[in-house]
């Protein structure tokens, strides 16, 4: 194990790993029922107007009213936002009383920046394997077009100290502290605290560290573009979408891209590093808005209400790295996370049917796929012998990824496991065994969320 | 429907022409004397093809505390069904004063989700006309159908009061109906309605009767102040029930005292339930928290 690395075998012997596995066998299972999204709309298109509370409930009815749930007290519900006003501290309860669920069933928010989705479900998923509960739903929104803007700091302390004081003499002098610039809203952007740099900018960084070339990176945008596409064409999105605002499909999609288009776009990210810019708008995900939700259950609940088992949440891992002065990425944490996860399921990249790599950037990745293919990387960074392998293309995102969908941020998570599960589920057996997929969700603050799905 | 195939109106009417054209008619009447019958309109109006503005639903929706999903608010779409109401009452043959009239109560019944893409064929017509103690009475049914449709979807009927007017040969009822003694209960609600209420919801209704817009306004229609729109009050209500009442439902109001802007409004709505535990119906009353006076009494319920 490298001093540096993070070891793919964690703290645990790789005895104790084994144990480990007997000690989740033990568990019940935590299954996917399936999941209901609204269509993305890219950021100022038809869900402008629409708050997160709103696009979540939305979502969320749908989900209801596709598997019988009116009046059902669900075990407990978790979404989230990433762009959320302080308003929406009950984001996901207040979308819970407003939809069709009875309103005896509890929620609670979750913010783990991209990754809030796929952890709502991991942390549901566990309960359901504990006992705790019986049922649960999964989601997460963002609208990038309704997004809170905050007050300056300047005005915000005004504000706060003319509430504390009592004449009007001292109202009078704490307002004279006013200046002009202090009326300046104060928007969210993506930047990174720490860094000052965007995200983009971040994986500019890592894509040219990677040497990634930009022809890879618009056959990755293509590739979305085109299988997202044909999914849609193939009905695969029917029983995993409601329209919403008059959208049946997601507003970012274009079918009829090319990579000769693609390759007329210029770049907008890296474009002052040493290496040639390679980031454009279509080889990375735009502001979108959205909500997804996933129904989870036990065996046993979802038998009760006759409902479908698509697959097995099986398990995830975190990982987070040190981004803030480049030892890594941005948006490595899931090359670090992913091998950590497999190691601890006692499987390889080979025993994966599924690659659902979220599309933060086609240079994120590609950047991940090159580092476990990296021997030094694998080696140094990751204590194995040698590189943890490469996966094969064909089983990379093969419905489209964030890139042709877009990425409403807390929203990817769930959107990715519905869609897995089904296309698990339609898989079902592969070489005796259930097919296997992994999910891979890089998030702000240098993190990442995987998780491994298999088919019930 | 009663009588006469109803007009077909090519547009939309709209409101503020209505209301232009109301308050000369108003002024004429005051000069010349009323030249219109006793009897109603013999046949209503219809619009076609009506479809809802997305943008005006969610700035509705968010407004009465709906949730902004496809399916059109009950009282959405009498918003939307207002003007060719209001077209009725505007024409030359109805024989109450527009301006001025007081809303007494409203019914809906919702046989659907109506979601905001669909085109709607919109009827309204004017129907019993009749005594009331303190003036004349009258019904406007609207009722609203998927374009090209038969089957009703969504039916209201307002009954409007026009105060003091009395006409030859409708008798008023004998005896005033004896005022219902009214002890609030705890409230599930208190409600803060800003001065711009009747404002904002004008905006999002397109219902810009002036008792509404300003103390100004409202004053020189004889209004102390001006005051909330009944049909925002009501929505708000329908709103706070929420989606246990599910796409078909009745939704009743019958107002009292009016709300004078600004003003906080507590409310009650209780439910009832089968012993199995199936919704029945929600009743809902408000009142003014410092007088104790009742603003409206309502119900949502199974249809």
């Amino acid at each position: 194990m490298s001093f540096t690395g993070q070891s793919a075998t964690g703290p645990e012997e790789s005895s104790n790993a084994q144990a480990a596995t007997h000690g989740r066998d033990s568990l019940r299972k935590a299954v996917v029922v399936g999941g209901n999204r609204i269509p993305f709309a890219r950021t100022g298109g038809a869900y402008t107007k629409s708050s997160n509370q709103d696009m979540l409930t939305a979502a969320l009815d749908g989900l209801i009213a596709r598997f019988g749930l009116q009046d059902e007290r669900i075990g407990e519900v978790a979404a989230g936002a990433v762009l959320k006003h302080s308003r929406d501290f009950n984001l996901t309860r207040e979308a819970v009383l407003g939809s069709a669920l009875s309103a005896e069933t509890p929620a609670y928010d979750l913010q783990q920046a991209c990754a809030t989705g796929l952890e709502t479900v991991l942390g549901l998923a566990n309960k359901i394997k504990l006992g705790q509960i019986d049922s649960a739903i999964a989601g997460g929104v963002d609208s990038a077009s309704d997004a809170p803007i905050a007050v300056s700091e300047g005005l915000r302390e005004v504000l706060l100290d003319l509430n504390r004081v009592k004449t009007l003499p001292q109202r009078l002098q704490v307002l004279s502290r006013l200046r002009p610039k202090d009326l300046a809203p104060d928007a969210p952007n993506t930047g990174e605290p720490r860094t000052g740099l965007s995200m983009g900018e971040h994986q500019a960084l890592t894509t040219a560290q990677w040497k990634i070339t930009r022809e890879a990176q618009d056959q990755l945008a293509y590739n979305s573009h085109r299988n997202l596409a044909a999914a849609y064409d193939a009905g695969f999105f029917d029983d995993l979408l409601t329209p919403y605002r008059g959208l049946t499909r997601d507003s970012n999609l274009r079918a009829d891209t090319t990579l000769e288009k693609l390759a007329t776009l210029k770049p907008v990210f890296g474009k002052n590093l040493g290496a040639e810019a390679t980031m454009t708008a279509g080889n990375s995900t735009p502001l979108t808005d959205g909500a997804s939700t996933v129904l989870l259950a036990s065996e046993e609940w979802a038998d009760a209400h006759e409902l479908p088992k698509l697959a097995t949440v099986i398990d995830g891992e975190a990982a987070a790295v040190d981004f803030v002065h480049g030892k890594d990425g941005l948006l490595m944490a899931p090359a670090f996370a992913v091998p950590r996860l497999l190691a601890r399921n006692g499987l390889t990249l080979d025993d994966i049917d599924f690659f659902e790599l979220h599309e933060a950037f086609a240079g994120t990745v590609l950047s991940t796929l090159a580092a476990w293919e990296d021997e030094e990387f694998g080696r140094t960074r990751l204590g194995l012998d040698g590189a943890l392998g490469s996966i094969d293309r064909s089983k990379l995102n093969v419905n489209g990824s964030s890139l042709a969908a877009g990425h409403p941020f807390a929203a990817t998570g769930g959107r990715i496991v519905a869609s897995l599960a089904k296309m698990l589920h339609e898989k079902g057996r592969v070489d005796g065994r259930p097919a296997r997929g992994l999910i891979s969700i890089c998030a702000a603050g240098g993190q990442g969320v995987v998780a491994i799905l298999e088919a019930f | 429907m009663t009588g006469a195939q109803p007009v077909i109106l090519g547009d939309m009417p709209s409101l503020s022409k209505l209301y232009v054209n109301a308050a000369a008619t108003a002024a004429r009447r005051r000069v010349l004397g009323t030249d219109a019958g006793i009897t109603l309109p013999p046949c209503g109006h219809e619009v076609r093809g009506v479809r809802a503005q997305v943008a005006n639903l969610t700035a509705y929706q968010h407004l009465v505390g709906e949730t902004a999903s496809d399916v059109l608010p009950a009282g959405f779409i009498h918003a939307l069904a207002f003007p060719v109401s209001m077209s009725v009452m505007n024409r030359d043959d109805f024989p109450l004063p527009l301006l001025g009239m007081v809303h007494l109560s409203n019914k809906v019944e919702q046989h659907g989700a109506i979601l905001f893409t669909e085109a709607l064929d919109i009827t309204s017509w004017a129907e019993n006309l009749g005594g009331h103690r303190a003036g004349t009475q009258v019904d406007i049914v609207a009722e609203v159908r998927r374009a090209g449709e038969s089957a009703v979807l969504w039916k209201g009927t307002s009954t409007y009061l026009a105060k003091g007017v009395f006409l030859p040969g409708i008798d008023k009822p004998s005896a005033p109906a004896a005022p219902a003694s009214f002890s609030a209960p705890d409230p599930t609600a208190l409600w803060q309605l800003g001065v711009d209420t009747g404002r904002a919801y004008a905006a999002v209704s397109g219902d810009f009767n002036p008792i509404h817009l300003s103390v100004l306004s409202a004053k020189a229609l004889g209004l102390r102040r001006s005051i909330a729109h009944g049909m925002y009050l009501a929505s708000r209500a329908l709103a706070d029930v929420g989606a246990v009442k599910g796409d078909s439902f009745r939704w009743d109001v019958a107002f009292e005292a009016p709300v004078f802007l600004p003003a906080r409004v507590a409310l009650d709505i209780s439910s009832v339930h089968t012993p199995a535990g199936a919704w029945l119906c929600s009743d809902y009353s408000a009142w003014n928290p410092r007088s104790g006076r009742r603003h409206f009494t309502g119900s949502v319920s199974l249809l």
